[in-house]
Parts: C-alpha cells; sequence; structure tokens
C-alpha cells in the first residue's frame, strides 16, 4: 500500500479535528478489515488514516427510552454475544452472526460497516428494517439520519468528508412482531450474500392481519433496498400465499442487481422475488408465536 | 500413526520458501501485462529506477533471450517482443521491501500495441485465428511427433485400440454427447515462492515452491545458463503441490535480480497473481461418439478432447507436452475399438498446467455422465449397463498395459451397498448418481541413497521433498519394515545434490516407484550389515541372522548392535552404504478403481443443491499408513465436490474476474457432505507390501456422479460445470416450461 | 513515517519500529523472526494468517502492526511451553489433522481459542468457529476429529 501519516486521537474532539483539517485526504479506520484491503490493493490512496483505536466511549451497547444506542466502535462479535441484543433484539444478534467469518467479527464494527456501504453486506439491511438511526458529527455540530436515507450509492453515504459516525439508534421492536434476516448462500457457506433479506412484520394480535411491516435487501441494488410499495401491499392483510407472491413480484420490480461472483444479475432478481417470500412467510410465523 | 514432520508443522517450526530468512534480503515484484495479445512497443523505466529503495529494474532487453518450460521450452522470462496472456510478466523490480517494489512498479511506463487475440480453444484451431507462437516447431525439446497443421494446435495425440470404424460397423446405435469444463486452480493455500542467493564463489543457492527439486535445477541450469553443480537447491517445506508447483516461476527472476544487486532475493506471488498467472486445470471439451449393439454392448468410443493450453505449454511436463488423462476416454469399460485424439490447444488466457489427476476429471465427467444418458435411452438400469460392460481380465486399456486382477465390479458393488441405492425412493426433489473412474500406478525414475550412521540408525536421502502427502512417512514405514527396526530409528531426509535426475512426487508414482527403489536399496544395505557383522563377529556370513535389531551368530550368540556394525564399515574405513535408482517406463498390469456414489437434494425454487451422503470406494492392496492414506481420500474428495458444484476461475475475454480467494471460493468446513469410505482390500497391489495407489482416486468422479444424482432429481442434464444453483434454476424453469 | 509499538508476542515484550504501512503478519513473520504465521489469501479469507489478540482471533494480515501496540499477542509458536505441545497440536498429530501444515499454524491457534471458550464444542460449534481456516488437503474430516480428540486430553502446553 502506499504510505500515510498515521494518527491515533483518544478523544472525538480531537479525530473530528483532524477530519476538519484533511477531509478528503484522509481516511477513517475502526477494524480495518474493509480498509486494508483497499489499502493492499490500492483502490484508495489516502495521506492521513486517523485510528479510532483510542478512542473511548463509542463501544458501548445501551438501552434507553425505548431504544437501543449502539457505539460505533461495537465489533460484530460484541452484537453477535451481547445478552443484552440477544434479549431486546435477536434478529440483529442473528445477523451480525452471520458475517463472514470470526476473525472479521471480531474485529468488524458496526459504524465501520456502515461507512463502508457495500450493499452486499448483512448488517445494514437488518438495521434498516428496524429503522435504526445513525448519528453523525463533525466539528461544526451533530445530526441524525434514519438508515434508509444514508446510503446513496455503491460504498457511497451521505457522510461528508468532515463527519464520523458515532452511534446507531435502534428502537425495540414493538410487541407482537416477528423478524427475521435470511442469507441467500447458493455456493458456499462463507461468502457474501447472493440475496440478503431482513423482514419484519407487526401483527394485531387477535385479528392477526398485519398492522405494518418492512422489507429490505441487500445485494439487488447499488444500496440497501426498502421496497415501500410491497410493505404497503402487506398493510391490513392477512398472511396468504397469493399476497406474499404479489408482495415478491412488487420487490423484483424494484431490484436493479449487477452480475458478479455471487450471481447474474437475473438470477438475482429471480431470487430476490424467492426470499421475500421466505422471510415475510417466517417473519409472520415468528409474531403469530411471540408470546404477548 | 501421523507424520514424522507433524510435530515441525503444528508448532510452526517448519520451513516453508518464503520463511527463508537470509541477511541483506530484497524482495522482487513483476509488472504483468493487462492485454491478451500485444506487441510490446516500448518499456520507460527510468522513474523506476529512481525511486527510493529500488536496487534493479529488468526487462527482456537485460535478460538472455531464452525460453523455458517444464518440457517444451516455449515461454519466456520476462516477454520478449510481446505478451500473450493477461498477467504475463512484463519487467521486475527489487527493492527493500514489497512496499517500495509496489511503488516502483506503478511508475513504469510501457506502450503496448493491441494485436487481435482468441480465448476459446475451438476458436483457436480455425484457420482465420491468430497464431500464437508461429515458430513453435523450432522450440526446443518440442516433441515432433506429436505436431499437428491445425493452426495454434502445439500436440495433437492419439490412442487407439481395435479399428475404429470397424467398431462402428458393428453398432446399431450411435450416440454423440459433448461436455465442457472449466479452469479451476489448485488452491494450495501457499502461494509459490523463490530466494535465489549467490555465494562469493558463484555457488548459486535456491530455495523454491518445487515437487521435483532434481528436474528443477535441470531446468534452472538451462534457463540461466550456469552448470547444474554450480547450483544447489535448498529444500524447503512445500505448501500442497497438487500438481501446480513443477515449474521454475520466478526463480530465474530471482536468479537475475540477485546477480545485477548482489543481494539475495525473495519474490512471493500474491493470490491475486496465482489466480491471474498460475497454472490451473486446462479448460477441457470432450466430445464423446459411442457406438453400442443391440444387447447394449459398448463396441466403439471415438473422442475428441481439446485442452486449452492458455498462451504457453511451458507448465506441461509429459513428453507429448499434452494431458495424459485424456487416454481414459472410454473409461472403465472393455470397449473393443477406441480412438482417442487429444488436442493441446494455444490461446490468449492464462497458461494451463497439471492438477491432481490431469484430464481425468474432465473426461470422467464426460464418460459417466453419457453412460447414464445412455442407458436410460436405451431402456436401460444405469448400474447393469456399466456392469455388462465393465473392463475384465485380460483387456486393454488405451495407453496402458493388458489387464489384471481387474476389481472394477467389486469396487461398485461395495460403494452401491454403503448408499442409499436399492432404497424406494423417499421425496421428490432427491436423487442418486454413481460414477467409477481408474487409473494407472504411476511410472518414472526414483532414486534414494540409504546409510547406516555411527548411531545406529538408517538415513534414508530422497530427492522428493514432503508436499504434504506424507511421502516421506511412507518411505520411512517401508525401510522400517524390510529392515525389521523401530519407526524411530529410520530417518528420512531430502537432498537432491547428490541425485542426477528424479520424477519427483506426482503422479501416483511415490510409493510404487520410490518405495520400491527404497525397499530394494534397504534389502541390499541389510547385506550389507549382516555381512560386516560376520567379518566383526569372526564367523561365515551365512552364520548371521537379523534379530532384535542386532547382527547375532546363530550359535555362539554373540551379538552386535548396529551402532558396532557401524563401527565396523565396509572394510573398517567408510560407511555402509547403499545408492540405488530404479527406472520404470512401463507400470504393472494393474489399475485401480474408484466408485463413487452421490445422494443430493435440488432445491426447486432456487436450484440450490444439497448433498446429503457420499460414498467413495476404493479398490486397495494393502495399506502402508491408515491415516495418510484416507487423508488422501478425504481431501481429494472434497476437490472432487468443488470441480462439481463450486469452483470456476471465471474468464472473460482472456480476464479472469475471480482474483482472490473471497471470489474464488474454495470448500470450507461447512461445505463438506457426510462421507463414507469403503476400502475393498485384498493383499494384491505391486507396491512394496502389496501396496497401490491412492493420491488422484479420489476427486475423478465426483463431477459425474453429481451430475448424475441431479438428473435422477430433477430430470436436468448438465453438459457442463460447475453445477451451480443458478445454472439448475434455469434448466428448472426451462424444463417446467417457464412455470415458476 | 514510522513509529515505535510495543507488543507482548507469546509472553515476551518486543519494541519494534515500523513504518505505518506495515502490516501485522509482516511485523511478526520479517521484524521479529516470527514465520510460523503464514500468508495465504491476503484478503482475510483462508485464515492462515490467524493469531491471537487479547485471546481473540483475527487476521494478521488485514491488521496494521500499529494495532498491536500494546496488546498481546499469540502466535503459533507460543502454544507449545517448554517444549510440551499444547492439547490441540498433539491431537492434530494424532488424528492426521495436517498433511502440507501450510495451513496448520492458523487452525491449532483458532482451534485452541475455541477451546479455551467452549471446552466441549458440538460438531457444529466447531464447523461454525473454523469456517474461516481453509485447507486443501485433507477434506476437514481429520480436522474435525483432532479438534474433537483434543478435547479428551490433558490441556499439555499450558
Amino acid at each position: 500500500m502506499r504510505a500515510f501519516e498515521y494518527r491515533e486521537p483518544d478523544n472525538l474532539e480531537e479525530v473530528l479535528s483532524l477530519l476538519h483539517d484533511h477531509g478528503e485526504d484522509a481516511k477513517i479506520i475502526a477494524g480495518g478489515t474493509a480498509l486494508v484491503i483497499m489499502l493492499n490493493q490500492r483502490l484508495i490512496m489516502p495521506s492521513y488514516l486517523i485510528s479510532l483505536r483510542k478512542l473511548a466511549g463509542l463501544n458501548s451497547v445501551d438501552s434507553a427510552d425505548g431504544a437501543l444506542q449502539l457505539g460505533a466502535l461495537v465489533t460484530h462479535r460484541e452484537m453477535e454475544t451481547s445478552p443484552v441484543i440477544r434479549d431486546q433484539i435477536p434478529v440483529l444478534a442473528e445477523t451480525f452472526r452471520q458475517v463472514a467469518t470470526l476473525r472479521i467479527r471480531n474485529m468488524a464494527t458496526v459504524g465501520g460497516t456502515l461507512a463502508h456501504a457495500d450493499p452486499s453486506q448483512d448488517s445494514p439491511v437488518t438495521l434498516m428494517a428496524l429503522d435504526a438511526r445513525v448519528g453523525l458529527s463533525s466539528s461544526g455540530g451533530s445530526r441524525e439520519v434514519p438508515l434508509d436515507e444514508f446510503f446513496t450509492d455503491y460504498y457511497e453515504t451521505v457522510l461528508q468528508p468532515d463527519e464520523l459516525l458515532t452511534h446507531v439508534q435502534v428502537p425495540l421492536p414493538k410487541p407482537h412482531t416477528g423478524s427475521i434476516y435470511l442469507k441467500f448462500l447458493p455456493k458456499t457457506e462463507d461468502d457474501y450474500a447472493t440475496v440478503g433479506v431482513a423482514a419484519s412484520v407487526e401483527i394485531e394480535p387477535s385479528s392477526q392481519l398485519c398492522r405494518e411491516c418492512r422489507i429490505v435487501l441487500g445485494g439487488v441494488a447499488p444500496t440497501p433496498l426498502r421496497v415501500k410499495e410491497a410493505e404497503a401491499l402487506l398493510s391490513g392483510q392477512k398472511l396468504a400465499p397469493e399476497l406474499l407472491h404479489k408482495a415478491a413480484s412488487v420487490v423484483q420490480e424494484h431490484t436493479d442487481p449487477i452480475s458478479d461472483s455471487r450471481g447474474a444479475a437475473d438470477y438475482k432478481r429471480e431470487m430476490a422475488g424467492v426470499c421475500v417470500r421466505r422471510a415475510l412467510e417466517q417473519a409472520w410465523q415468528r409474531a403469530l408465536t411471540e408470546s404477548p | 500413526m501421523g507424520r514424522i514432520e507433524g510435530p515441525a508443522k503444528v508448532t510452526g517450526e517448519a520451513k516453508y520458501t518464503a520463511d527463508v530468512l537470509l541477511p541483506g534480503m530484497i524482495w522482487g515484484k513483476v509488472l504483468r501485462s493487462p492485454l491478451p495479445h500485444a506487441k510490446i512497443v516500448s518499456i520507460d523505466t527510468q522513474e523506476a529506477e529512481q525511486m527510493p529503495g529500488i536496487l534493479a529494474v529488468l526487462t527482456a532487453k537485460d535478460l538472455p533471450d531464452l525460453l523455458t518450460g517444464r518440457l517444451v521450452y516455449d515461454m519466456p522470462v520476462l516477454a520478449i517482443d510481446r505478451v500473450r496472456f493477461i498477467g504475463e510478466k512484463v519487467a521486475v523490480v527489487a527493492a527493500e521491501d514489497p512496499d517500495m517494489a509496489e511503488d516502483a512498479l506503478a511508475s513504469i511506463d510501457v506502450e503496448y500495441e493491441e494485436m487481435p487475440a482468441v480465448f476459446d480453444a475451438h476458436e483457436a484451431m480455425k484457420s482465420e485465428a491468430p497464431l500464437l507462437h508461429p515458430d513453435y516447431r523450432s522450440y526446443a525439446h518440442a516433441p515432433q511427433k506429436f505436431f499437428s497443421d491445425i493452426p495454434n494446435v502445439h500436440s495433437h495425440v492419439t490412442w487407439e485400440l481395435g479399428d475404429i470404424d470397424k467398431g462402428f460397423a458393428l453398432a446399431k446405435r450411435v450416440f454423440e454427447h459433448t461436455f465442457n469444463t472449466p479452469a479451476v486452480h489448485q488452491g494450495y493455500i501457499e502461494p509459490h515462492a523463490s530466494v535465489v542467493a549467490i555465494d562469493p564463489d558463484g555457488r548459486v543457492n535456491v530455495w523454491i515452491s518445487n515437487k521435483m527439486p532434481v528436474r528443477a535445477r535441470e531446468l534452472l541450469a538451462d534457463v540461466i545458463e550456469i552448470p547444474e553443480e554450480r547450483i544447489v537447491v535448498h529444500l524447503s517445506q512445500i505448501g500442497a503441490d497438487f500438481g501446480g508447483k513443477g515449474s521454475l516461476m520466478d526463480a530465474p527472476l530471482c536468479y537475475h535480480l540477485a546477480k545485477r544487486t548482489g543481494r539475495p532475493v525473495k519474490m512471493v506471488m500474491t493470490y491475486t497473481e496465482e489466480l491471474m498467472a498460475g497454472n490451473p486445470r486446462h479448460p477441457t471439451s470432450i466430445f464423446l461418439r459411442t457406438g453400442v449393439t443391440e444387447e447394449g454392448q459398448i463396441v466403439a468410443r471415438q473422442a475428441k478432447v481439446v485442452f486449452n493450453s492458455g498462451a504457453y505449454a511451458a507448465f506441461k511436463p509429459v513428453p507429448f507436452v499434452n494431458i495424459p488423462g485424456a487416454k481414459d476416454a472410454a473409461g472403465v469399460y472393455g470397449t473393443p475399438h477406441i480412438r482417442i485424439d487429444a488436442y493441446s490447444v494455444y490461446a490468449n488466457c492464462v497458461p494451463s498446467g497439471h492438477f491432481r489427476a490431469p484430464g481425468d476429471l474432465q473426461v470422467n465427467f464426460a464418460v459417466e455422465s453419457s453412460m447414464d444418458m445412455i442407458a436410460e435411452d436405451l431402456g436401460l438400469d444405469r448400474l447393469e449397463f456399466r456392469k455388462q460392460n465393465f473392463l475384465k481380465d485380460g483387456d486393454w486399456v488405451p495407453g496402458g498395459p493388458q489387464l489384471e486382477e481387474v476389481r472394477v465390479a467389486e469396487t461398485l458393488a461395495a460403494a452401491v451397498k454403503a448408499s442409499s441405492w436399492n432404497q424406494p425412493k423417499s421425496q421428490p426433489n432427491r436423487g442418486l448418481g454413481l460414477a467409477v473412474s481408474h487409473r494407472l500406478i504411476g511410472t518414472g525414475e526414483a532414486n534414494t541413497q540409504l546409510t547406516l550412521k555411527e548411531d545406529g540408525t538408517i538415513q534414508v536421502l530422497t530427492p522428493v521433498p514432503e508436499v504434504g502427502t506424507g511421502a516421506h512417512t511412507i518411505l520411512q514405514q517401508i525401510v522400517a519394515e524390510t529392515l525389521f527396526l523401530p519407526l524411530d530409528q529410520v530417518r528420512v531426509e531430502t537432498a537432491s545434490e547428490i541425485f542426477k535426475t528424479d520424477s519427483g512426487s506426482g503422479a501416483s508414482r511415490v510409493t510404487y516407484v520410490g518405495g520400491q527403489v527404497v525397499q530394494q536399496a534397504a534389502g541390499e544395505l541389510m547385506k550389507l550389515i549382516l555381512a560386516a557383522g560376520a567379518k566383526g563377529l569372526g564367523c561365515a556370513e551365512n552364520e548371521v541372522v537379523f534379530e532384535g535389531g542386532r547382527v547375532v551368530h546363530s550359535e555362539s550368540e554373540g551379538s552386535l548392535s548396529l551402532a558396532e556394525v557401524a563401527k565396523l564399515g565396509g572394510d573398517g574405513k567408510s560407511a555402509l552404504r547403499v545408492k540405488k535408482s530404479l527406472n520404470l517406463s512401463e507400470g504393472p498390469p494393474i489399475t485401480t478403481f474408484t466408485a463413487q456414489v452421490v445422494e443430493l437434494e435440488v432445491d426447486p425454487e432456487t436450484g440450490q443443491i444439497r448433498l446429503l451422503d457420499v460414498v467413495t470406494a476404493h479398490d486397495v492392496g494393502t495399506i502402508i499408513n491408515p491415516l495418510g492414506h484416507q487423508g488422501q481420500i478425504e481431501g481429494g474428495l472434497l476437490q472432487g465436490v468443488g470441480f462439481g458444484l463450486i469452483e470456476e476461475l471465471r474468464m472473460e475475454d482472456g480476464q479472469v474476474s475471480t482474483l482472490n480467494l473471497g471470489d474464488y471460493k474454495l470448500p470450507n468446513i461447512r461445505d463438506i457432505p457426510p462421507l463414507t469410505t469403503v476400502l475393498v482390500e485384498e493383499e494384491l497391489g505391486p507396491a512394496p507390501f502389496h501396496g497401490k495407489a491412492i493420491g488422484e482416486s479420489s476427486i475423478t468422479p465426483t463431477g459425474a456422479a453429481i451430475a448424475n444424482a441431479v438428473y435422477d432429481a430433477v430430470g436436468v442434464r448438465f453438459h457442463d460445470l460447475p453445477i451451480t444453483a443458478e445454472k439448475v434454476y434455469w434448466a428448472l424453469q426451462q424444463h417446467s416450461g417457464g412455470e415458476g | 513515517m514510522t513509529h515505535t509499538i510495543r507488543l507482548n508476542v507469546n509472553g515476551k515484550e518486543h519494541t519494534v519500529e515500523v513504518p505505518s504501512r506495515r502490516l501485522l503478519i509482516d511485523c511478526l513473520r520479517y521484524d521479529l523472526g516470527l514465520t510460523g504465521t503464514k500468508e495465504g489469501c491476503s484478503v482475510g479469507v483462508c485464515g492462515a494468517c490467524t493469531v491471537l489478540m487479547d485471546g481473540k482471533p483475527i487476521s494478521s494480515c488485514l491488521a496494521l502492526a500499529l494495532f498491536a501496540d500494546g496488546k498481546e499477542i499469540v502466535t503459533v509458536e507460543g502454544l507449545a511451553r517448554e517444549g510440551r505441545l499444547d492439547r490441540v497440536q498433539q491431537a492434530f498429530i494424532d488424528y492426521g489433522g495436517l498433511q502440507c501444515g501450510i495451513c496448520t499454524p492458523g487452525m491449532v491457534v483458532t482451534a485452541k481459542a475455541l477451546l479455551d471458550e467452549n471446552p466441549d464444542p458440538t460438531v457444529d460449534e466447531i464447523k461454525e468457529w473454523m469456517m474461516g481456516n481453509l485447507c486443501r488437503c485433507t477434506g476437514y474430516y481429520k480436522i474435525i476429529e483432532s479438534i474433537q480428540g483434543a478435547t479428551a486430553l490433558e490441556p499439555g502446553g499450558e
């Protein structure tokens, strides 16, 4: 990789000040599992690397006001094993558990994954289906952005060159909600998803009709794809195969996949339909069997 | 028993080539061509030469115009006036560290003039195709006998039995089928590495990831123009080979950089370079024409096997510079009339090489798939159709001997018995498939030197390095058994300088040829030991025996330990030693059979295949090392699964797109199917202690067994590999007339 | 730009000067001469480069050497103690869990971390933990048997 200056601030102000000073010429490094590969291949050649290794205060999981607050530096492995997460939002722990391999999960962070913005990644898909919001800070102030407004294109987000993603806020699921993350791996158990689907269904317990749902896909568009049109189809309806087929068709129309080693574009489109159906079915079942 | 180099490997002490650390060592890195076929107009290295930490920058103009290769010399060390594939080496730099070398590569400016390129082997054989090697007939060691007038075909080999026209005249039905398989990488986890250090007295020290070090020295001597006696090949551990580590790779470049800079030079390929410019299995197209009688007897088999050699033939070691597996195009069947034509064709892609059972997998996929297809067409049971056509004692096989002790029926019966073959079909979208293959026992040359050391141990010197197959352990066991000694009294070491030539490790030959040479040498050493012992005990040679590790005088019961005999020496001065060489160009009249049954399930909504059960049955002789033997079976089987379902070195217009192990997927521990191994044992093998061969067996029939099982499950027939979920999905869509 | 880092490797303190772009794997292999850790794929997939950082398996090919400053690193060279192999190492020999050996350092380091956290894993737990360690020689069957075999041995090494 090309040479760079390395900085390791131990407080947020210094990080933000460095970002302000060097902006486009600097890259933040947290776990490094994606960034180091890009540096090795000379896909990026920053003059400054700002490491968050020594930054305290961004690596905890807190529960407050009906939401979980995840520090940006919480690792995948911590998300997978955290008793708080497994108890309060199990689909999140299940999702992080399916990412890559143990070694990657020991280093890769919640915030790093979001900032990397590869639409084939797993956690952004589930986080978006949970209506997560990200907190961004710069030396000029802070703002919160809903996750479904955060991603703009392959590897691109609304993050400004002087901004740092500091935390992710995830509202606790409402009662009678079932959620699932389905990772479709047709070739081998260790891979990026050919298609990933996070589905969440909230039902009205007595009528068993769907109140609200979320359908988000990974690997089928330049960003994680939320299909509100399909979600609207399910609203107020009872679980039925024809309904799921219709929702799946609507989803397919919104996909815009590329061909790569995980599958050709037309196959991904077909599988988006199949996986949405299966995910919705499973999420609905979870909602029905959830204890009140 | 575990293998002898186990402790060194589990502690990290075992040294591989990339682990060699020498004082003052510098790093080499190459610049590679981005174009598949182009003239080199100019190369500007001026900026690179000035960069910090750069000690040398070389292009072809700095080197002698010599070509190299494992048999035919058709590949330059650095591209001379043109590049023939994306990834071909164009320039090399030496730097204080790899990062500095990479910095320099980025500033080398190459001007190319693109030429028309051809990527598909069949296209390359057409009259209008660009010629990659117009002068190929003049290349050193190019085998004249196998030249062809077909464009870009550098080797055409034919195998025949009987009279093919007569055969087809006897046939009632004739079937034609075509199959295709892609390039796949050997997937050894250790990328190629080499280190060269030149001593002040001019001795060239070489460390190289190469399983044929004696041959490597020969080839290196030719391409760097240094006599063999001045080259020392130091043997490191090899991080697996599977046929792919028999060439010099970057060693000549390391030499030239070492010569230029006066420093030891190391070059290690990145895995991206391995995938772009290694020497993968040949992409192959197999055309079969089969003639069958009314009674279902296969009477004629014609095959045209086309191997895509890529830009160079330099990675093929066999004298006819073609792929030997083509000769199995009649499979395990006693077909009286056979004609096989194998073509090795140049095209502008990564040069192909050897990968475990080269050619066998591709051809077996075709043969065993077509057996199922023909059986179905004739309304015959696929098991019975095979049985009535099996090879029998006294049958000839193409490129092989007249067979004895044929046990194909027993091997298949054993596989079937251990599977669910005869159970009623339980569920939809589930299927069973089988395939059978065979492999002749390898021939070649093997050398050894056995010495009785002063401490009473036996030192076994072999030029065969340990590539991971357990060869050293096998040799140790054979010597120990022959001499009635405990294992820890026999030590195997690799040494290449004392041997002139050797075939090295591979081709399923080590246990057979290597085993025989050490067994014979051990027998001769025992004679020397008894003679020296008798002399030392003051009696006649026929009055001593070897018992309990000592030379014992049967009458007086006086005895000598081996250490004491060693001190006596042969004539009182030199050590007791036997040096032996064995060159077997003809194998025994024996072949080894493998039969596999695969049970799988297809998810019709996605096309995804789930392997439910795999049975692999092997016709074996005595197994010398059961743990090692089983390890070879299991490792080979998973490579067969990879070939059938997962692996493909994807290329488009000569550009490999799977350029790291994140894209080129190797099977992992969660991908393994439930596996049952059945060993059909009989003490009949021709290797020492009646052993046979196992190294290249289990990998071969898996692809066809999977393809046959998929057809059984969902009625879709695949003529190419790998059988991915995507392919199955679309085939099912078509099959059902487009219904979801 | 170079930095001075202090890392504890296999119980021994080291002070090394490294350029910022130095990878941990190169620091271990070339600055410290510990060539037991191997480089295979260079993209964190094959696991040959696995070391433990503060007890957790990581890909040393994806870590800057600077990340190890102030940390405890365990490499394959640190598993045996006073010439006695760790039970995982012994089991890999006894059960045929290795052939060419290039993946073995990464395998035994990762397997040791597994047994430290989960002394009696099921086959599925073994597979999930070890999924990131590729082997091309064995087909994995004997690696699973080796790890199961290790659970029956005395801890050994330490």
